[in-house]
């Protein structure tokens, strides 16, 4: 029987609305017969067994529970019944680059930061040469934090916080910020340390790494545990129950202080054979309408979209990086990019299309699984037959029979 | 867990607390390295990008000094006594040995009483043992402290005055200080985050102890009726014991030695306060 390497018995949290407040609210509550304030219970009696050496998904829809289980995990906040035991120890990253200063050099942030995540200096000192080699900073590092890039910043927060030896690692829509390259960099990370046999509790609204990266997932829906199993099992059923709801627009501003972003996005859409919303059938044309602003007129946009199958994961990607022609015929402030896939041949199913919008590769906004759309079945061949659902796309190639070797 | 590697196979039980009150002084050990960390990061965020740098440490007190010392000493020309060799104590070494010890107890109070909200980002987003915050601004406050000083030695090198016997004293009344600037700066700290209006109430107490406090004038000064209620703020006793400490001259009124016992039931009372508002800072934060 393997390890239980982290143990949740009916864990509850429950807030109470009121809280820091004026005094004289709390002298006036004293004095008041009303009714005791609104209680919410975040968590209600959730218990799971993770087992040592797995990666277990969190998902659920925000507001689910997923980051107040995290944080009791974490012991950043007490819970109100219930109980929880870790065997190894554990480190929480929870937000990247927690203390950093933008007045300190990346060197002493760098010492800063590991020891505020719990690395004493002796161990920062011998993993230093890695951690500035895997940020990629190195002639910056003694230059004021606040002179990096967006993109500079997030690479030295993370390659201090992938350095972190625990046996239990608590990570929290990590995922989030950052432009796509450094989104790779992150995931081939955390499969090293997947890969390491260490155990690993993730959350993520970004469904496609949950899927490559997890070996279980369990889904939090209003503080409960609806649901665990294998990371297939729980995704189909979190995106069955939030079928019938309107594309919904996740938005991830990076949440550091150096950034600012020029240009942004303003509204998304999915057109089917030219019709905005229109739906979707086998054999469709497909593309998306990106709405955007920028605070002066642009004659570029970086632009990115990867599709993803919500059973086979991320299996196309697209971005003006590659395309150094696209340019808009003259200076714009305000417009809609339409990104025209064309006569896609996408097999029937549901799909999620990701958006990396910007004025450059290092000032994106990232929006995670921004849309959800679905292609409905339909014969295209004409011939009476269906397809199998064996992958996201269909292609039909010519077959020739090579003389007979 | 995280800053302990010693320790191979550690277990954590995360459950609600139950009221008892544990300070935990050997997670506290644990989590040294923070401490430090903290300080430096204060201090070298202080004076970066200033020319003139940590000499503003020094030009800072300097100039409330000798306005003090023009104000009290050649204005009002206060009696600042003699030491036990009848050398009479002038007037700028007087205020210096005083303020010293305010200043430390005025920083710290103020700091330390801001520090949670001013760590809040790291508060939510990591667990460490609270105390480290405001302890870490007693540290930057000492390297202050200890600076004053120094221009205090020079002073005395100066004036041909030298430390008696009592020196041995000094550092007791050096500890009572901190003890004082943690109680206070402890209970502001965990004050103001269930009360934001807290915030307001440092300025004000410090303002008014400036001038309660025996800084720039002798506690015999004060009227006898009033004596008892003037001892009542713990630094009047600090101050005059530093004071005593290094240059000599009247000892201390035994109502000091009781503000000092009210100084250390604060902190004590302080710290189990902390330890009650910990347990939910980062769900009010």
């Amino acid at each position: 029987m393997s390890e239980i390497a982290v143990k949740i018995e009916n864990l509850s949290k429950q807030f109470q609305m009121a809280g820091s407040g004026s005094l004289r609210e709390t002298l006036a509550g004293l004095f008041s017969k009303k009714e005791k304030k609104e209680e919410f219970w975040a968590l209600k009696n959730f218990s799971l067994e993770i087992k040592k050496g797995e990666i277990m998904g969190v998902v659920g829809k925000n507001g689910a529970g997923k980051s107040t289980l995290l944080k009791i995990l974490s012991r950043i906040t007490e819970p109100t019944s219930g109980k929880a035991t870790l065997y190894g120890r554990v480190t929480s990253l929870l937000e990247v680059g927690t203390g950093f200063h933008p007045e300190l050099t990346g060197r002493e942030n760098i010492f800063l930061n590991g020891s505020i995540l719990g690395m004493t200096r002796v161990e920062i000192r011998q993993k230093f040469d890695e951690i500035v080699e895997f940020s990629g900073v190195g002639k910056f590092l003694d230059t004021p934090v606040k002179h990096y890039s967006s993109g500079m910043y997030v690479r030295l927060a993370f390659a201090v916080a992938a350095h972190l030896e625990a046996e239990i690692l608590i990570l929290d829509e990590v995922l989030a910020v950052g432009d796509a390259e450094f989104q790779r960099k992150c995931l081939g990370k955390m499969n090293e340390i997947a890969n390491d046999g260490r155990t690993v509790i993730f959350v993520s609204h970004n469904l496609g790494a949950v899927r490559s990266l997890c070996t279980a997932a369990c889904l939090i829906q209003q503080g409960q545990l609806i649901l665990t199993g294998s990371t297939d099992e729980v995704l189909q059923t979190y995106f069955n129950n939030n079928l019938g709801e309107k594309a919904s627009f996740h938005r991830f501003i990076n949440s550091y202080q150096n950034q600012t972003l020029t240009l942004r996005p303003t509204e998304l859409a999915v057109v089917v054979n030219g019709e905005i919303n229109g739906l979707m059938e086998m054999g469709d044309d497909l593309a998306f309408d990106v709405g955007f602003e920028a605070d002066a007129p642009v004659s570029e946009i970086y632009l990115s979209v990867v599709l993803t199958s919500t059973v086979f994961g991320d299996f196309l990607h697209s971005s003006t990086h590659f395309l150094p022609t696209f340019r808009f015929p003259q200076p714009t402030q305000k417009g809609k990019v339409r990104i025209n896939f064309g006569r896609l041949q996408l097999i029937t199913g549901r799909f999620i299309a990701s958006f990396w919008v910007g004025a450059a590769v290092n000032s994106v906004e990232v929006l995670a699984e921004a849309l959800h759309f679905e292609v409905q079945e339909k014969d295209v061949w004409g011939m009476g037959k269906l397809s199998p659902r064996v992958s996201s796309m269909w292609w039909d190639t010519p077959f020739e029979l090579l003389e007979n070797s | 867990m995280n800053s302990n590697p010693e320790v191979k196979s550690s277990v954590l039980v995360i459950e609600p607390s139950k009221g008892v009150f544990n300070l935990n002084l050997r997670e506290l050990y644990a989590y040294r390295e923070l401490l430090w960390t903290l300080t430096y990061r204060d201090l070298r965020v202080r004076y970066a990008q200033t020319v003139i740098g940590a000499l503003w440490a020094l030009l800072n007190p300097l100039f409330t000094l000798l306005i003090l010392a023009f104000v009290f000493g050649v204005v009002a020309k206060v009696d600042t006594g003699q030491n036990a060799a009848g050398q009479p104590i002038p007037h700028l070494l007087y205020t210096v040995a005083g303020m010293a010890g305010w200043a430390y107890f005025a920083s710290l109070f103020s700091e330390a009483g801001t520090s949670i909200i001013g760590a809040q980002g790291m508060v939510k987003k990591i667990y460490f043992p609270r105390l480290i915050i405001p302890l870490s601004k007693a540290m930057t406050a000492f390297i202050d402290f200890a600076i004053v000083l120094g221009f205090m030695a020079v002073l005395m090198i100066y004036y041909g005055f030298m430390p008696t016997a009592n020196f041995v004293f000094f550092p007791l009344f050096v500890i009572i200080a901190i003890v004082s600037g943690l109680a206070g700066g402890i209970w502001m700290s965990a004050l103001t985050i269930r009360f934001r209006d807290f915030q307001h109430v440092t300025p004000f107490i410090l303002r008014l102890g400036m001038y309660a406090t025996p800084i720039a004038y002798p506690a015999a000064a004060v009227p006898e009726k009033y004596q008892i209620l003037f001892y009542f703020n713990p630094m009047a006793g600090v101050v005059e014991g530093m004071r005593w400490s290094l240059l000599g001259g009247a000892p201390l009124h035994w109502y000091s030695y009781i503000s000092f016992a009210a100084i250390g039931l604060m902190l004590l009372l302080g710290l189990f306060y902390f330890k009650k508002v910990e347990k939910i800072m980062a769900d009010i934060l």
